[in-house]
């Protein structure tokens, strides 16, 4: 492996994130350059949900280093590293149930517009506001339920427009927890199709069980055991690495671990 | 990317304008609400009827209205609070009662004019609740509602035992008052003329707050704070400010509710009208602002107009109308509005959902 000329746009030094006794996250390094798409896989319970949250900041470090194009976030709350372009979503989908379909990505939108707090005049009146709310829609092909409430909206839709909601805050990094969990193989592919359409230099990591998903969109995949990193590379790689075929089964039989049908649950 | 946003928001030409216009026929698709124009209509009209009041009711009915727009005024803070910020509060009679004071405080010893009342009351209520909210919107759900309640009976006790504003026996002696220097408005027409109008402007304002951006935000804040958060908002920053906002709306209503009554006692900011003003909320359907002004009417009608004929027992009405609501009506009165729309709505959602599938 190379070491990166350019700064990368996520680095993690010596991660640490510990409940009581239990270590979730043991001293993770981890650096995921601009544009990368990068993966985040690992048997239940290998720490990775929690090295997510981490990185967001929804949860305090232990112990290491967050850095953020070479500046380090470690002690930023959570809304101030979404300000500096890294925003999340969650595994279950976390929107605004009792709002339109329109306001939750308008939310995203008037923050990064600055206009969040004005009550000088009707919502509908800040016409740019409004009109690159509904470009996301119109990207995220929920234009046409841009009026009804989220409560109202299909698992998949929730999926889409929690993307819009993400890319409407004009991220540099996106880290997406989870997002297919729980989707029909419609949903899957429509979603991976979106996924697809990203634009280039916008980083991605995403924390997927679905390994078909993992290998379609991941440059680069890291993999996680009782909170280390055990490898981590191109998907190539990753597929003939046996301590992670030993991690996933226990036992090692690629066929079994990476067949066409969908990955471990 | 912030030079971006600023460039951005420098760029809202006509382009702009004609992706909205294009777009706009998506309104008045499921789940739309009353369109501009007619809910406009709407507004003018009662208004208009409200304000023939005093032409045809006797002045009894019609300063018993005066007391119901005054307490409106007060409820439609606190809906602000509750309804669309989702922060239940019991100490917002505590800013009603800091505005009914100061109102009888300026009368008696500066002015009568309404106008410099309401607005003094305005002040006092919004800094009164500057200082105290300060503490309460760190917590939210039930420790919010305590610390309310506590802020609340703090600010009653403290009216009730102090001399200078009259302890327990409250402020007599608040002349009538006046507008722009005239005569004495001393008909209880003229007064519910004033306070209709205060109130309507309040009201208009408080729309406005709800439909802006600073609006979306307290919803959101209400539907998933954390969301919020992972968005890059810091939502104490706007808990605090609408909590400033309620207290200065519920001072405007204790001026109001003095200069109807011309008198004020440590009665009216008791933990009653803190909770008869949640009733009004929840009665009238939290979130929507004329349900809870309807629901203040009628709170206070059963109080003071019906209890007297039923023998005291009006609680027990407020009681089992509170009952039948929770139960029959969860979005209370103004739910009753929007079922057709809700009915064709969850429709075709069903049908969409059927095609999908």
């Amino acid at each position: 492996m190379t070491e990166p000329l350019v700064t990368p746009l996520l680095e993690l030094r010596g991660l640490t994130r510990s409940y009581g006794s239990l270590t979730a996250v043991d001293d993770v390094d981890l650096a995921i350059a601009r544009g990368e798409r990068h993966a985040l896989i690992g048997p239940n319970g290998a720490g990775k949900s929690t090295l997510f949250a981490t990185v967001a900041g929804t949860l305090r470090a232990s112990g290491g280093h967050v850095l953020l194009s070479g500046q380090d976030v470690t002690s930023l709350p959570e809304a101030d590293r979404a300000r500096r372009g890294m925003v999340r979503t969650y595994q279950h989908s976390s929107l605004f149930l009792d709002c339109s379909v329109l306001d939750n990505v308008a939310l995203a939108v008037q923050r990064v517009h600055r206009v969040a707090h004005r009550f000088d005049r009707a919502a509908r009146r800040f016409r740019h506001t409004e009109a690159e709310a509904r470009r996301h829609l119109d990207s995220a092909g929920l234009s046409g339920r841009a009026r009804d409430k989220v409560a109202a909206l299909s698992h998949g839709e929730r999926r889409q427009l929690e993307v819009a909601m993400v890319l409407a805050t004009e991220p540099a990094l996106v880290m997406f927890d989870e997002p297919t969990a729980g989707m029909s193989a419609a949903e899957t592919e429509r979603f991976v199709a979106l996924m697809e359409r990203l634009p280039e230099q916008l980083t991605v990591l995403i924390v997927e069980h679905d390994l078909d998903v993992v290998f379609r969109l991941a440059d680069r995949v890291t993999v996680l055991h009782l909170g280390k990193v055990l490898a981590s590379g191109p998907p190539e790689a990753i597929r003939a690495d046996e301590a992670v075929q030993r991690a996933y089964l226990g036992s090692a039989r690629a066929e079994d671990l990476f067949a066409d049908s969908g990955g471990p649950r | 990317m912030k030079a971006e946003a600023e460039a951005m928001r420098g760029d809202t030409g006509a382009p702009q304008d004609t992706t909205t216009s294009v777009l706009e026929p998506l309104r008045s698709g499921p789940g739309a609400y009353l369109p501009g124009r007619r809910r406009a209509v709407v507004a003018v009209a009662v208004v208009a009827l409200l304000a023939a009041a005093p032409l045809v009711l006797s002045p009894y009915p019609v300063s018993a209205m005066t007391r119901m727009l005054a307490f409106a005024v007060l409820v439609i803070g606190v809906d602000l609070l509750t309804g669309v910020t989702g922060l239940p509060s019991l100490g917002q009679a505590a800013y009603f009662g800091v505005g009914a004071y100061t109102a009888v405080l300026v009368g008696v010893h500066i002015t009568p004019d309404a106008m410099v009342q309401a607005l003094a009351g305005l002040v006092m209520g919004l800094v009164a609740a500057a200082v105290t909210g300060w503490v309460a919107v760190r917590a939210r759900g039930i420790v919010f509602l305590m610390l309310t309640l506590a802020i609340g009976e703090s600010v009653h006790q403290v009216a009730d035992t102090w001399s200078a504003v009259g302890g327990s026996n409250g402020l007599a002696g608040m002349p009538p008052i006046s507008l722009f220097g005239g005569p004495s408005l001393l008909a209880a027409g003229f007064v519910y003329w004033w306070v209709l109008a205060v109130a309507a402007l309040v009201f208009a304002a408080v729309a406005l707050v709800v439909s802006s951006p600073y609006g979306r935000t307290l919803r959101g804040i209400r539907d998933n704070e954390a969301r919020m958060r992972a968005l890059g908002y810091r939502p104490a920053l706007a808990r605090y400010g609408v909590f400033c906002l309620a207290g200065a709306v519920a001072g405007v209503g204790g001026a109001l509710w003095a200069q109807q009554a011309r008198f004020v006692s440590p009665g009216d900011m008791g933990f009653e009208v803190a909770a008869l003003a949640l009733l009004s909320v929840v009665i009238g359907g939290a979130g929507s602002l004329w349900g809870p002004c309807l629901g203040a009417a009628l709170v206070l009608f059963v109080r003071d107009s019906l209890s007297a004929s039923i023998g005291g027992h009006g609680p027990l009405v407020l009681g089992a109308v509170f009952i039948a609501v929770v139960f029959l009506m969860p979005r209370g009165l103004a739910g009753l509005t929007g079922t057709r729309a809700r009915l064709r709505n969850l429709t075709s959602a069903r049908r969409r959902k059927e095609n999908a599938s």
